[in-house]
């Protein structure tokens, strides 16, 4: 458990750096912090408010290292103020309500790309040889390395606006009533193919080389020779024998691509329009609703956090020997 | 002491260049060993001399001046303007190539200042270990856990439209932690290799045992992991510009594609400002994570596919043959 223990407390100094970055970003600014964080709600906030607020941000008198104890008691009493752009709504109320939709596309997108992508890998690695392994692997480097925003403004043109195959925006149709019904889930997957599949494409190649290139180090190990003499399906072989071994180095790389996924997950939010984080960011720096971004940062670092932590619990699930 | 070395260099000796000829065909040699046979290094290496070429002669073939309002708003693609003009009437194609100045500069220099500090760091944590190694390598993890580019988002949200060179120092001073963890694994392996110590047992400098002994053995992963910062560094760019949070006044592929999407090109049917840019960045991704992979198979001949597979089985049956293993 040990392992575990260590994992938390370095998430946990990990979340501590981004809550003090965020302490940091308006005094970096040129000029008074609280006018610049604040100017576009004069008018919209009576004085009293204001002070509240500034409060809560740790404007107020007494030393720095006062203010950012007084920061940090918002923070984790998510206690961060009325948005300034859909003013008496509370920050953390605007980010929880979109929240779910990036956690949906990030994590949905980044399990797709590696069940699909360690298959291909695997596959690719077997045959490597022949044409599938020739050709596979350098075809999906190609496509993969798109920039994000390219690979989904090219999907949304191609299959949104000229074919006319899947919506456009929104993350389901807003004349049906949220709710279990088979409609509305359709609906919802139906919303989500295009921005999943451009996060998809860009997130499989990492999957598949590093399916193959382990792979082809387990390949090599004696017990593979043993179990095709023994006359294995090449099927067993592949996957029982050679893949279960081959997976565990791929798992290390799960932690380093939850980040990506969630960076990918605002961009591709922003060309879709789709109803999530990225959306409300791009919202909130036009209409330089300070107090939102900062909020959306520090929910996306926390949602990676805790999706990073996830990914050590499967792990050690994996491989026993690592919690020793 | 002074004169000799004048009088060496005013009368180049024969043999020197001899040995110069020998260096430039040995390089001839590799780089074409390199190519044959494995089309993915073909394709990337065209396509990468074509944009390069394209960005390195962009003043002589611009057909208009980039800046300048030089045709109605909208215009297709016609024999006047190539690639069509945009909302506010400039010259798609000369943009384009204009812009392709200013992108490719932006990534190389992030990919820069990213592969200096991850060398740096690298290599003396995996060199000198210990304390250092332990400081070192939570920094790289914390930088590896956060979410880069939101946070790059937020950052350049509050400095306001940032120029090109700010994105550039940015994106390379938070892109280097890959690289870093990288470098410093291979660094590990390489450290309790025999050279090394008979380096160290020789009394030799820490500086040069990393210079001279180490490094050269690093070449192909920090180039790797360059041009894959490179890769990053250009879709970071192009977010960035796409979200409006770079200059727009500066001509990149990402303020192109910046007012692209303020001018709805895509919905008014001017496909052409919109799809320009951002196939320009989709070929230049991908021809350099073609060039990569085949840096990484000459790395590790054990990735090699196809062609390059059975010259170096062929050569490997050879050389067993010539050892008496077979």
């Amino acid at each position: 458990m040990s392992f575990l223990l260590r994992r938390l407390s370095f998430y946990f100094t990990a979340f501590l750096i981004a809550i003090s970055f965020n302490f940091l970003l308006p005094r970096m600014m040129p000029g008074d912090p609280v006018e610049a964080m604040f100017a576009a709600a004069q008018g919209k906030m009576d004085p009293a408010q204001m002070d509240a607020v500034r409060e809560m941000y740790g404007f107020m008198d007494g030393s720095l290292f006062e203010q950012y104890i007084s920061y940090i008691q918002s923070v984790f009493t998510l206690d961060l103020g009325p948005s300034v752009l859909m003013f008496p709504i509370d920050v953390t109320t605007v980010v929880g309500m979109s929240l779910p939709w990036t956690m949906f596309l990030a994590l949905g997108s980044l399990i797709v790309a590696l069940i699909i992508g360690v298959s291909i890998g695997t596959y690719a690695s077997y045959r490597r040889e022949g044409f599938f392994g020739q050709f596979v692997p350098p075809f999906l480097a190609f496509l993969s390395n798109f920039p994000y925003i390219v690979t989904a403004l090219l999907l949304f043109y191609f299959f949104g606006l000229q074919l006319e195959l899947l919506p456009l925006a929104y993350t389901y149709d807003p004349a049906i009533d949220p709710g279990f019904t088979l409609e509305f889930i359709g609906s919802v997957l139906k919303h989500a193919i295009l921005p999943m599949g451009s996060m998809i494409l860009v997130g499989i190649a990492t999957w598949v080389f590093n399916m193959r290139n382990a792979m082809i180090n387990v390949l090599g190990e004696d017990y593979v020779t043993m179990a095709e003499a023994k006359g294995l399906s090449s099927y067993r072989v592949m996957y029982r024998y050679a893949g279960r071994n081959a997976i565990l180095p791929v798992a290390t790389a799960i932690a380093m691509a939850i980040g990506f996924s969630f960076a990918g997950s605002i961009m591709t939010e922003v060309v879709f329009n789709y109803q999530g984080l990225g959306n409300i960011l791009l919202k909130g720096i036009m209409a330089r609703d300070y107090p939102l971004i900062q909020a959306i940062l520090l929910i996306l670092v926390s949602a990676v956090l805790t999706a990073n932590f996830i990914a050590d619990l499967l792990y050690v699930w994996l491989d026993p020997r690592i919690s020793k | 002491m002074n004169n000799s070395i004048t009088s060496d260099a005013n009368a180049p000796v024969p043999h020197h260049e001899s040995e110069f000829r020998q260096k430039c065909r040995a390089a001839w040699m590799k780089t074409k060993a390199f190519f044959h046979g494995n089309p993915p290094a073909i394709i990337g290496g065209f396509l990468m001399t074509v944009i390069l070429l394209g960005a390195l002669f962009a003043p002589v073939l611009s057909t208009h001046n980039p800046d300048k309002r030089v045709a109605r708003p909208h215009e297709a693609p016609s024999a006047d303007h190539i690639l069509g003009s945009t909302r506010n009437g400039r010259d798609v194609f000369s943009q384009v190539l204009q812009g392709a100045r200013k992108t490719l500069s932006v990534a190389l220099f992030a990919g820069i200042i990213a592969t200096v500090i991850a060398v740096s760091v690298g290599v003396t944590s995996g060199y000198f270990g210990g304390k250092i190694d332990e400081w070192m390598n939570f920094a790289t993890n914390v930088f590896l856990v956060f979410p880069q580019l939101p946070l790059l988002i937020v950052l350049a949200a509050f400095l306001g439209q940032v120029s090109s060179i700010v994105i550039a120092v940015l994106l390379g001073v938070t892109s280097w932690p890959w690289g870093a963890r990288v470098i410093r694994s291979q660094t590990l392996a390489i450290r309790s290799k025999e050279f090394i110590i008979s380096a160290e047992v020789m009394g030799e400098s820490k500086v040069r045992i990393i210079l001279v002994e180490i490094l050269p053995n690093l070449i192909s992963i920090v180039f790797g992991g360059f041009l894959g910062t490179v890769i990053y560094a250009m879709g970071a760019e192009a977010a960035l510009g796409f979200l409006g949070l770079g200059d727009a006044t500066e001509v990149s592929w990402g303020s192109m594609l910046y007012w692209a999407q303020v001018s709805s090109s895509l919905y008014t049917g001017a496909w052409w400002e919109m799809l320009v840019p951002a196939i320009a960045l989709a070929l230049t991704g991908g021809a350099l994570a073609l060039i990569n992979m085949s840096i990484d198979q000459v790395s590790n001949p054990k990735l090699k596919t196809g062609p390059h597979l059975k010259l170096w089985k062929k050569l490997n049956k050879e050389a067993n043959k010539r050892r008496g293993l077979v």
